[in-house]
């Protein structure tokens, strides 16, 4: 019984513990009041470069060693952090929609320069990469501590001088910038963490799908990120992960529905939007508690 | 570039870009009175061209559980695309009813009407997808009359008589419909009072509120003229391209973005020029690097937005002190 | 029972649960899964499948289903993404029970999720994937869908037979997608093979409606003949553009072109277009003869080629099945043993389908014996017409 539930679901709590991940990292620069769509745009960067490692420089017959999987995650975070100080700098000095629109513009421009390239193999993309693990589920093994290592840094991040400095810039810029605090160094340093993250998730997705192709970093993603975040809760780390792990979970908690799942899937989005405002999880609930207590 | 080339590129590229200018007006009316960006427009473009299609008689060939399902009647063209596109107006005042108004009403956070009107084009979609499904569905080709169904293109004489350039008739018809509209609007919202009352409740709601002016109004007849204007432009792009299914706006709603933040946020001249030059950039895209035509209108935004984070007609940011 | 002894007898309960793991027999009747895009954009093809799997299971039904024993299908959404895909496999393997699963729709999806499959040792047959590289996946993956590289090239040989002056070539195909830009660089060698001239390559999405700047580009370069790869409704109106703009000679359309909802979107505009196809409507063969009626007398056209694809899937399994039945009772029996022997049965055997004779080399690659070169007739209302076959 046990067994066929993790064999059913095992692949979905994986993909849910990496998509909340995903959701931290267009959490992050949104604490610094920085709505950035890009992090489909990195985490297409960091699936593509596993997915070419694994593939060719470390091709090899048996299982895939794991430190190579670490290697490739690590590869993938800095090429996305080094992309985000690129495309960052000039870009966070824009403003709201204007960001967000940028980066929607970066994602698109990367999808359609991976389609043709042919080291990413054009539309059919990257397949048969090398499996670390026999299941699914076991996947956990790394999905689960990199979700872990980010809520501890993200949260940590937060009471830190930095994280204070996210929200002062979040709050009012102008102010923030009067009382000493550089707006662009940490708009740019929020933004890069947010970008190493989804370069991260982006190689182990890319080993866990065992294929990879242009249609991961698309539009698409970029506003299903943000409703993790914002359904999750946009003021608190565990928001956007609790977001991010319910939202990818409901179309297949829907699947009994039939042919009618994604209108009710959309319906409940929206009514989620309006009768959660704050989010799922938001601060106010957790002080109600506490007086509770 | 030779010169005939050269002309054909401009008129492909105006003709297009007016289709862009309409469909982004809609979003940008929509933005200059909420400040939100309208996620669900793309879908509206499709009702429209879906009304239009079942107005005028047509049959649904698609396997949905209305296969082969139609309307008794049948009306004509002009009036079909007129109500098709008021039907897709009401359906925006739907959204804004449902989706968007009870957000303003608690004051939440802006970014979440990105979210609500989300799961509203995932209904849309969807729910089109269900009902009719997701088969092509093409207008009759005499549907602009017999002159258009006997002439599908015209050739023209502009540079060498020896080299016409052909045209598409329909696409001629497009741009016509879409420089009527485009003056009307301009006429509605610089010379009537609506449009007055209109730039009033967009430049301050309070203010214009205090001076007598409804401002639930302007928002219900602003959501009607943004879906009339998506609706119109859906059935106009059905037309000429036939409609591909369920996610026939899908990828207008993505360009329309890039349209209305290149021309300015809520800049009303802005979305028309926005549209025109990135339906003139994608025309001009050299043959040899149309691979990359996808991407010609994302590059454009991103680099003009850099040069003028505003946009090109918008306003500067002036920033609080 | 002290509290205590109760939790530990629950443990151990709940210990017992996880190790002890029930052993899954076969059900009656038969569960075989179908998991095809039913949703997302890549639907149109999806709904094509779903109709020719439903047309299968009351036609083998009907006939005495599995040797008396009824089967079921199973229809598990995979959306149009990966993940999707995957779930959805992973429903029909544990939930559903299915002795084995017709799916994916994609290329991109197979990659993903057939490896799921290949690992609970579940056969899957595809009933569309063309992308070279798919039953290699594993052991328990076999395709009905012939690849790219074999359909193609005939067409260009039928062109070249209907005029053999072709000198200039421009070829047009859709990037995003898959099995179009496979099956462009067969066009492309094919067409270097026969001497022909490469004039342009010109790059389209299938989401694109407007292609005025590609077949301005296109036309410039003189082409003579034009190949296209792409789907229904972009190909439709890049060959109706195209005629607009005046381009007078021979037009091919790849095998994503051989349906008839390219039809309304090109209208008079198709008529005479060269198309490649691995299924032919008017092909010969009892069992093609009562599919076509089946569809034709609930949907009032011809079959598409997704269609026929699906039906095959089906037949094959119900036909192995049949034979890992004679062999041992598969209703009842254990599960894994017969998705095991089935996957043998698959592969084993020989198969008189739509898509005329089928069978499997031993990594799962179909043996199609026919592939077909069909010119479109438009009929006068300019919203139906027929595929001709060339002989």
């Amino acid at each position: 019984m046990f067994e066929s539930f993790f064999n059913q679901y095992g692949f979905l709590m994986v993909y849910m513990v990496l998509q909340a991940t995903l959701a931290l990292s267009l959490y992050l620069p949104l604490t610094a009041g920085q709505l950035s769509l890009a992090s489909p745009g990195f985490f297409a960067l960091g699936g593509y470069i596993a997915a070419v490692m694994s593939t060719t420089v470390w091709a090899t017959n048996g299982m895939f060693p794991i430190p190579y999987l670490l290697l490739e995650m690590l590869l993938g975070g800095l090429a996305s952090g080094l992309l985000a100080v690129v495309v960052g700098v000039p870009a966070l000095r824009l403003r709201g929609i204007y960001l967000a629109l940028a980066t929607i513009a970066f994602v698109e421009i990367l999808r359609v320069v991976s389609l043709n390239l042919t080291i990413t193999g054009g539309a059919v993309g990257i397949f048969g990469i090398p499996q670390p693990f026999n299941s699914s589920l076991e996947y956990m093994w790394v999905a689960l501590p990199l979700l872990i290592a980010c809520v501890i840094f993200t949260a940590r991040l937060e009471k830190s001088r930095i994280g204070r400095a996210f929200v002062a810039i979040r709050e009012d810029e102008l102010a923030a910038d009067a009382m000493g605090v550089n707006p662009t160094y940490h708009k740019v340093l929020a933004f890069v963490i947010g970008a190493m993250i989804a370069g991260m998730v982006g190689a182990i997705t890319a080993h866990f799908l065992n294929t990879w192709n242009a249609r991961q970093g698309t539009f698409d993603a970029s506003i299903n990120i943000l409703a993790f975040v914002l359904i999750g809760g946009s003021r608190m780390t565990l928001g956007p992960v609790v977001g991010g792990m319910l939202l990818t979970a409901l179309p297949e908690i829907l699947r009994p529905v039939g042919d009618v799942r994604l209108i009710v899937n959309g319906f409940l989005l929206t009514l989620g939007a309006v009768l959660l405002p704050q989010g799922l999880i938001s601060p106010r609930v957790f002080k109600r508690k506490k007086v509770d207590v | 570039m030779d010169i005939t080339v050269f002309v054909q590129n401009f008129l492909n590229g105006l003709s297009i870009g007016t289709v862009y200018a309409i469909f982004a007006l809609g979003y940008t009316i929509v933005f200059s009175i909420l400040g939100i960006i309208n996620f669900s427009h793309g879908a509206i473009f499709t009702l429209g061209a879906y009304f239009t299609y079942f107005l005028i008689g047509g049959l649904n060939n698609g396997s949905g559980i209305l296969a082969n399902a139609g309307l008794p009647f049948g009306l004509p063209f002009v009036l079909a695309i007129l109500v098709g596109s008021l039907m897709a107006g009401f359906c925006g005042v739907l959204i804004e009813r449902l989706a968007f108004k009870p957000l303003r009403t608690r004051g939440a956070d802006p970014l979440l009407a990105l979210v609500s009107s989300l799961g509203v084009a995932l209904v849309i979609v969807n729910l089109v997808q269900y009902l009719i499904g997701a088969e092509i569905l093409s207008f009759p080709s005499n549907v602009f009359g017999e002159f258009v169904n006997q002439n599908p293109s015209i050739n023209f004489n502009f540079v060498d008589p020896s080299r016409p350039i052909p045209i598409r008739t329909v696409q001629i018809i497009i741009f016509a419909v879409s420089l009527v509209i485009l003056v009307l609007l301009a006429y509605l919202i610089n010379r009537t009072k609506f449009g007055k009352a209109l730039r009033a409740v967009a430049e301050n709601p309070i203010t214009a509120s205090l001076l007598g002016v409804s401002v639930d109004r302007y928002i219900f007849l602003t959501f009607l003229l943004s879906g009339f204007l998506g609706g119109l432009a859906g059935t106009l792009v059905g037309t000429s391209f036939s409609i591909s299914g369920p996610y026939f706006g899908v990828t207008y709603g993505l360009k329309g973005l890039a349209v209305i933040v290149l021309g300015g946020l809520g800049d009303i001249p802005g979305a028309v020029l926005g549209g025109l030059v990135i339906g003139l950039a994608e025309a001009f895209v050299p043959g040899d690097f149309s691979a990359y035509k996808e991407a010609v209108a994302f590059a454009l935004l991103f680099i003009i937005l850099l040069v003028r984070p505003q946009g090109l007609l918008g306003r500067r940011l002036i920033q609080k002190v | 029972m002290k509290p205590v002894t109760r939790k530990i007898a629950i443990a151990f309960g709940i210990l017992a649960a996880t190790t002890f793991v029930v052993a899954e027999k076969v059900a009656t009747p038969i569960a075989i899964g179908v998991s095809v895009a039913q949703t997302s954009n890549t639907a149109l093809l999806g709904r094509e499948q779903v109709i020719g799997a439903q047309i299968a299971e009351s036609f083998f039904n009907s006939r005495g289903g599995v040797n008396g024993t009824p089967f079921k299908l199973f229809f598990e959404d995979t959306g149009g993404d990966e993940a999707g895909a995957i779930n959805a496999f992973q429903t029909q393997i544990n939930k559903n029970n299915v002795v084995a699963i017709v799916g994916p729709t994609l290329s991109q999806q197979a990659f993903a999720a057939d490896k799921i499959a290949d690992r609970a040792k579940v056969p899957v047959l595809g009933p569309s994937n063309t992308a070279k590289g798919i039953p290699q996946i594993g052991d328990f993956i076999a395709r009905v869908s012939s690849p790219v590289s074999i359909v193609a090239p005939n067409s260009v040989r039928a062109a070249l037979k209907i005029n053999p002056e072709i000198k200039k070539v421009a070829v047009f195909y859709a990037q995003n997608d898959a099995f179009s830009t496979s099956e462009t660089g067969t066009f492309q060698e094919t067409a270097k093979a026969q001497g022909l001239e490469i004039t342009t390559v010109q790059r389209f999405q299938t989401t694109d409606s407007d292609f005025t700047s590609q077949v301005s580009a296109g036309l410039a370069t003189k082409p003579e003949l034009v190949i296209v790869s792409g789907l229904a409704a972009d190909g439709g109106n890049l060959i109706k553009q195209l005629r607009l703009a005046g381009y007078k000679g021979l037009i091919i359309g790849g095998n994503g072109l051989n349906t008839a909802n390219m039809f309304p979107v090109c209208q008079q505009y198709c008529d005479g277009v060269l198309i490649a196809q691995a299924y032919s409507p008017t092909a010969a063969g009892s069992l093609n003869a009562a599919f076509r009626t089946v569809y034709k007398n609930t949907y009032k056209k011809e079959p598409p080629q997704f269609t026929a694809q699906a039906f095959a899937a089906v037949q094959v399994i119900v036909e192995a099945l049949r034979r890992v039945d004679k062999a041992a009772k598969v209703s009842g029996a254990e599960l894994a043993d017969v998705r095991v022997a089935l996957n043998d049965a698959i592969l084993a055997g020989t198969y008189n389908t739509p898509l005329g004779t089928i069978s499997f080399d031993k990594e799962g690659e179909v043996n199609q014996k026919l592939f077909y070169v069909a010119q479109i007739k438009m009929n006068p209302d300019n919203k139906t017409g027929s595929f001709v076959y060339l002989k």
